[in-house]
């Protein structure tokens, strides 16, 4: 039996002239978290895409649980349950129909099916009102539901494409916890996302994205060490400056500096250090700062050291 | 059988849709209901009602005409059998009380024929009109009368031209002509022509028959209730077949199709399924229309097995068009185009024949370039009382119609999956 859940190999995909995947290599063991951290754009969700079949690679195969995504999708089909990045439910059936509509299609019948939905109501916490439409529900609601679907059929492999987009902070937190129980019952989950803390906080490893290829790949510390022990200072200040800006890179200390939508940002040795420089520059070209921000070495830090741009929404 | 489950899942998406239960079943059934009422109500056989009719006749006759009476005969025309379904003749005494009767309604029409009228027919210079005394709120009842005794006067017209003809002959040939021959050939020749034409049945206006019956010719005329109702069931069978498979498109834009092909279940079992949802949702649709029309409309649309068939061709057809037209849209954007045009269109230039109250004409033949225009043939030929040899054309060419529509449909669907 391979260790290996999920073992992707020199993937590529592209639509038209766009290069949406290019030469895209990871493993995913099995029982691992393991996060493909990106801006939207990057090409996360067409990998999720030919991971779940719903695309061919252009060049390049990936096995799930030893089945090749080319040749034998309907094995890959049922040892995978992918969260989709939409809701895509069924909205004028209850909770309880749709979940027994997709225990179904990933072939459960008669007493199983019954057993295994009345589980998954359970788990994702939807008991009260699982006869009720699924039109009633509450956006936190709909996705407990939507993961619960992928969770029917017991599969080996567990794939969630930015499952946390656009809901609330309290059923963000159910969901990540909900991710690391399934993940400690010996889960393999692939996850994408482009927000820097939910892979910190779940991954075992993280393997970072931009422009269709994977530029950095590893665990959080070791993703960290690649930017050293750089502190990250944010700032704005009340005018622009090129000249502020130009003394501020030549500053002693002082590694990377980048400009977007107002706030400046500087990749730093020592923050407490280098900061009374950069106000005394500040000062010295008549202009003031409004606002700081002092960051420890974190995985915006590696990107920003990696693509010289901020990972942003 | 997984293909069931899709089936079943979208059937009881559809049932719970109050789209496809307004256009579906409700709105087929009330545009036939108003045409039901507006001809006659509940009661009757949904035709057009018996119109009453008070007849006072001043005409007289005597030995030098034989003792023919041309007022006489009107009265026994329009009180005969073949018209009883359709007029309820009263003698009136005089011209007042049959003009009264009608002024407070309870007559339609007085048919009033004046003094001399029999002599009017014989005299080749004669001159008599017949006054038609009417409720000035109908138009369809007095109509149809004013249409008989019209046909009744141009027959004698006729006599008077043949009698006028067979004069100059007989004077032509050295006979002797005498009043009374002409008089004779005359009145013989109004008694033949108005037997030829009940016999010919070429006053289509007196000859309304039950939409079908064992005693009923194919080919008469039907009720407009059930022409309607034919052609509301094929137009919004086929809106209901092109909406079922809308939610293919539907499906794609929520990401459910997405999701579905990420499960083990092969595409074709996945649009499979899906198909046998839009067929089965319009046999439902169709044997619901029908049976609530039978009740309610009293229309009766004909032998099981034919009807059978015709149920099976416009369902074939109309699924398979819904399939074929959503196959071409992008998105469910341009459904509000293509069902308020094109279904729209299409289904209005098939149902054209329904408006010629099932007579023949150009609009039989425009019909025909669309789809929908072979399913009201169909039907209309049940109606009419046609059986299974009868219907076998139209359905055979919907149901080839249906073949071709689902085949290219499917195709441009797989092609769009892969």
């Amino acid at each position: 039996m391979n260790d290996k859940a999920i073992q992707a190999q020199d993937l590529h995909k592209n639509f038209g002239d766009i290069r949406a995947v290019q030469g895209v290599s990871f493993d995913v063991c099995a029982g691992e978290i393991f996060s493909l951290l990106g801006p939207n754009g990057a090409g996360k969700s067409t990998i999720i895409s030919m991971l779940s079949c719903l695309l061919e690679p252009v060049q390049g195969d990936a096995r799930v649980m030893g089945h090749s995504i080319k040749s034998e999708q309907m094995a890959v089909k049922a040892a995978i349950g992918v969260v989709p990045q939409e809701i895509a439910l069924y909205e004028d059936l209850s909770a309880r129909e749709n979940l027994n509509f997709w225990g179904k299609m990933y072939g459960l019948r008669g007493a199983a099916l019954k057993q295994r939905v009345d589980e998954v109501i359970e788990v994702i916490g939807l008991t009260e009102r699982q006869k009720g439409r699924v039109s009633k529900f509450s956006g936190g609601m709909k996705r407990r539901l939507n993961i619960g679907i992928a969770l029917l059929h017991r599969p080996r492999v567990l794939i969630l494409d930015e499952p946390t987009v656009g809901i609330d902070p309290q059923t963000r937190r159910n969901i990540l916890d909900s991710i690391k129980e399934l993940n400690q019952r010996g889960m393999a989950v692939l996850y994408t996302t482009h927000y820097m803390e939910e892979a910190q906080e779940l991954s075992d490893h993280i393997a970072i994205m931009d422009h269709g290829k994977i530029i950095a790949s590893g665990t959080h510390d070791e993703l960290v060490e690649l930017v050293g022990e750089l502190d990250r200072i944010d700032l704005v200040i009340n005018t622009e400056s090129e000249r502020v800006m130009a003394q501020w890179q030549a500053a002693k200390g002082v590694h990377q500096i980048t400009a977007e939508n107002g706030k400046i940002t500087l990749l730093v040795d020592d923050s407490n250090v280098v900061l009374p420089r950069l106000f005394e520059s500040a000062s010295r070209e008549g202009a003031r700062i409004t606002s700081v921000e002092i960051q420890e070495p974190n995985l915006e830090a590696v990107f920003l050291h990696l693509t010289g741009r901020a990972l942003r929404d | 059988m997984k293909v069931f489950d899709i089936a079943l899942k979208d059937l009881l998406r559809a049932l719970r849709n109050t789209f496809f239960l307004a256009f579906g079943l409700v709105f087929p059934l009330l545009m036939a209901g108003i045409f039901h009422f507006a001809f006659g109500g509940l009661g009757d056989d949904g035709g057009v009602p018996q119109v009453r009719i008070q007849f006072a006749s001043l005409d007289e006759t005597g030995p030098e005409y034989g003792h023919f009476s041309a007022g006489e005969m009107l009265f026994q025309l329009l009180d005969s059998e073949e018209l009883a379904d359709l007029l309820q003749v009263t003698p009136s005494l005089d011209i007042e009380s049959a003009r009264a009767a009608v002024d407070n309604q309870e007559a339609d029409v007085a048919v009033i024929v004046p003094a001399g009228f029999t002599a009017a027919v014989f005299d080749p210079d004669g001159r008599a009109s017949i006054e038609l005394y009417q409720d000035p709120t109908l138009m369809l009842g007095p109509a149809i009368v004013g249409d008989i005794v019209s046909s009744f006067v141009d027959t004698f017209a006729g006599s008077k031209i043949t009698a006028g003809l067979a004069y100059d002959l007989i004077a032509e040939q050295g006979a002797a002509a005498t009043e009374e021959t002409l008089q004779d050939v005359s009145s013989r020749y109004a008694h033949w022509a108005i037997e030829l034409k009940k016999e010919a049945g070429a006053n289509s206006l007196i000859e309304f028959r039950s939409p079908s019956g064992d005693d009923k010719p194919a080919g008469g005329a039907v009720s407009m209730v059930a022409l309607v109702m034919a052609g509301m069931m094929v137009f919004y069978v086929f809106f209901t077949g092109a909406a079922s498979a809308q939610s293919i498109l539907q499906e794609e834009e929520d990401g459910t199709l997405s999701r579905l092909f990420t499960t083990p279940t092969p595409q074709s079992t996945i649009l499979g399924g899906k198909f046998i949802s839009i067929f089965v949702l319009l046999v439902f649709q169709v044997v619901v229309l029908l049976a609530v029309s039978s009740l309610f409309f009293e229309i009766a649309w004909g032998d099981p097995l034919p009807v059978a068939l015709a149920t099976l061709g416009l369902v074939v057809v109309a699924a398979s068009f819904g399939i074929f037209i959503t196959s071409l849209l992008k998105d469910t954007r341009q459904t509000g185009i293509v069902y308020g045009g094109v279904m729209t269109v299409a289904g209005m230039i098939g149902m054209s024949s329904v408006f010629t109250g099932g007579a023949s004409g150009p609009m039989d033949t425009v019909s025909l370039i669309v789809p929908q225009g072979w399913g009201v043939l169909a039907w209309r030929l049940l109606l009419e009382g046609g059986g299974l040899s009868d219907v076998l054309f139209p359905v055979a060419v919907t149901l080839a119609l249906g073949v071709g529509f689902f085949v290219i449909g499917v195709l441009k669907f797989k092609k769009r999956f892969a």
